[in-house]
């Protein structure tokens, strides 16, 4: 339901503000990207753990006991979740290194195989010496570039780490001061714009609240359906590697692409000598992204936004250049958020009688406080 | 040990929200609810609270002085009435957002409870049951100023 006053879209002008602003609060963000990821971890975390909070306070709990209930609840599931996958297998046969290795090995035999393939088929690209130029390429990837920078990324991943602890605190504050925040912001309207302004409140807390939970959605259909398409396939560990594929999604293209590597790289260490096994891999995968793109993503995330598919193409390409893979991240929801504070700052500003009726207010309260004044 | 069923005592904010007709059959576990969900303004003496043709956001409830109702009526304005502290107005927009019929006045500096609508809808999902005894006690409000009106008597705070 949608409860804007009379559905005005904003004009150029509001729209250029709307997509300017966007890209303004992107290059912030990127700048204080150790801020925004946990945030908006927190969020998400937030919508997942706020129907369970208000049925508690509806069943008589305070607010503050209700958030520590389900906060320790929810804490007690992560843990138990996380001993499970560190004992789930005690002694592994191998490191996780050696599996990352045995994985890349079988990714790598998997292109050098495809590009043999094609050569045969088509002598042209045996001309052109396709394979030993991809296989060339390939090793001065893994053997340089692996090399020199898989230690840098894995050392910035774990300076993350001490960010990322923040979500369960902000989480926990947006649980138990949220509707306060809401009422404190709304007390800082003049009484003119207030019912609007609530409105606008409103709007804003139902586009994000909308976004991360057909996210949510989306991140579930996603896995298992691909999940379902890989056993089906073949391929081991559906679940765990429908599940990545799927978080890895939220990441517009490059998420998808990482997703799909992913995904062969198991599908050809599994069956080394049957490349059938990672092009069947292949087909569900992309068969799922087209479900996810046009029968998913319409019933969960379009849905939530209300933005023309045209803007929202080219803000996502915009938010990738102006704040990289975050940018790719959270253009979306910002440009939601946005786009409701814009249209209905733009319809506020515009209107003279409340514009009217606020100096008036502003009057009233000068003369009423000055009146025995000389 | 009988304690653990008793009700518990209400604020002197809460007893002024039980005192409304809209609020009336409410525990007190219920009218603390709503009054989360309920924001508080303070308005001067002639400010305006909303005006005739605006789009209807929230129910006002009156907790302290007096608020006027009047409608355009030719070139001038005619009161439609005067409202005091446990009266409600504005009600109509909790059930659509049609424009407001009147516009309404701060005659004395005022503090009014406002409920909005969007609250009230969520109300309606997450606590049916509170929900219904809102609904109920509307539908009663707009049944008895229907019942006015058939009757020839003339028409308050119908916003």
């Amino acid at each position: 339901m949608n409860l804007l006053p009379t559905q005005q879209r904003g004009g150029p002008v509001v729209w250029s503000g709307i997509i300017a602003a966007t890209c303004v609060l992107l290059f912030l963000l990127q700048q204080m990207l150790f801020l925004a990821v946990p945030f908006l971890l927190g969020i998400v975390l937030y919508y997942i753990l706020q129907p369970p909070t208000q049925r508690l306070v509806r069943m008589g709990f305070s607010q503050n006991a209700a958030t520590f209930m389900v906060g320790a609840v929810f804490l007690v599931l992560v843990t138990l979740a996380v001993l499970a996958v560190v004992y789930w297998k005690s002694s592994p046969a191998t490191s996780w290194q050696e599996q990352l290795g045995i994985y890349l090995a079988g990714g790598l035999e998997f292109v050098r195989h495809t590009m043999v393939a094609l050569e045969q088929q088509f002598p042209l690209l045996k001309q052109v010496s396709l394979a030993d130029t991809v296989n060339q390429r390939m090793s001065e990837f893994t053997g340089d570039f692996i090399q020199s920078h898989l230690t840098d990324i894995l050392v910035s991943v774990l300076e993350w780490l001490p960010s990322l602890l923040l979500a369960p605190f902000l989480t926990f504050f947006f649980l138990r001061d949220g509707l306060r925040f809401k009422k404190f912001l709304a007390r800082a309207v003049p009484n003119a714009f207030f019912e609007r302004t609530l409105c606008l409140l409103h709007e804003v807390d139902q586009t994000a609240h909308r976004y991360f939970q057909g996210l949510i959605r989306l991140t579930i259909l996603d896995t298992a359906v691909l999940a379902f398409g890989l056993w089906v396939v073949g391929v081991s560990s559906p679940l765990v590697l429908g599940l990545i594929a799927a978080l890895l999604a939220w990441v517009p293209y490059v998420g998808s692409i990482v997703g799909c590597m992913l995904v062969v790289m198991v599908a050809s260490t599994d069956a080394p000598a049957n490349p059938s096994v990672a092009y069947l891999a292949i087909g569900v995968f992309i068969l799922v992204r087209l479900l996810d793109d046009f029968v998913f993503m319409p019933l969960t995330l379009g849905r939530s936004l209300h933005i023309h598919p045209l803007i929202t193409v080219l803000m996502i390409f915009i938010g990738g250049s102006v704040a990289g893979v975050a940018g790719l991240m959270l253009v979306l929801p910002l440009l939601g958020v946005v786009m409701v504070i814009g249209e209905t700052l733009g319809r506020l500003i515009t209107d003279p009688r409340l514009r009217a009726r606020h100096r008036n207010a502003i009057a009233l309260r000068t003369r009423q406080a000055s009146h025995d004044l000389t | 040990m009988f304690g653990l069923f008793k009700s518990p005592a209400l604020s002197p904010r809460l007893l002024r929200l039980k005192e409304s007709a809209l609020f009336d059959s409410l525990t007190p576990l219920e009218l603390k609810i709503i009054d989360r969900l309920m924001h508080e303004r303070r308005y001067l003496a002639d400010e305006i609270i909303f005006d005739e043709g605006e789009e209807g956001q929230a129910l006002y409830l009156v907790m302290s002085g007096r608020v006027i109702i009047s409608r355009q009526f030719g070139s001038g304005r005619e009161i439609v009435a005067e409202l005091s502290a446990g009266s409600f107005f504005g009600d109509l927009a909790l059930l659509d957002n049609a424009p407001r019929n009147a516009q309404t006045r701060a005659l004395d500096n005022c503090e009014l409870a406002v409920f909005f609508r969007a609250d009230f809808m969520g109300l309606m999902e997450t606590d049916p049951v509170i929900g219904y005894k809102i609904s109920l006690a509307l539908a009663r409000h707009v049944g008895r100023r229907l019942r006015d009106w058939m009757t020839g008597k003339p028409q308050l705070e119908a916003l």
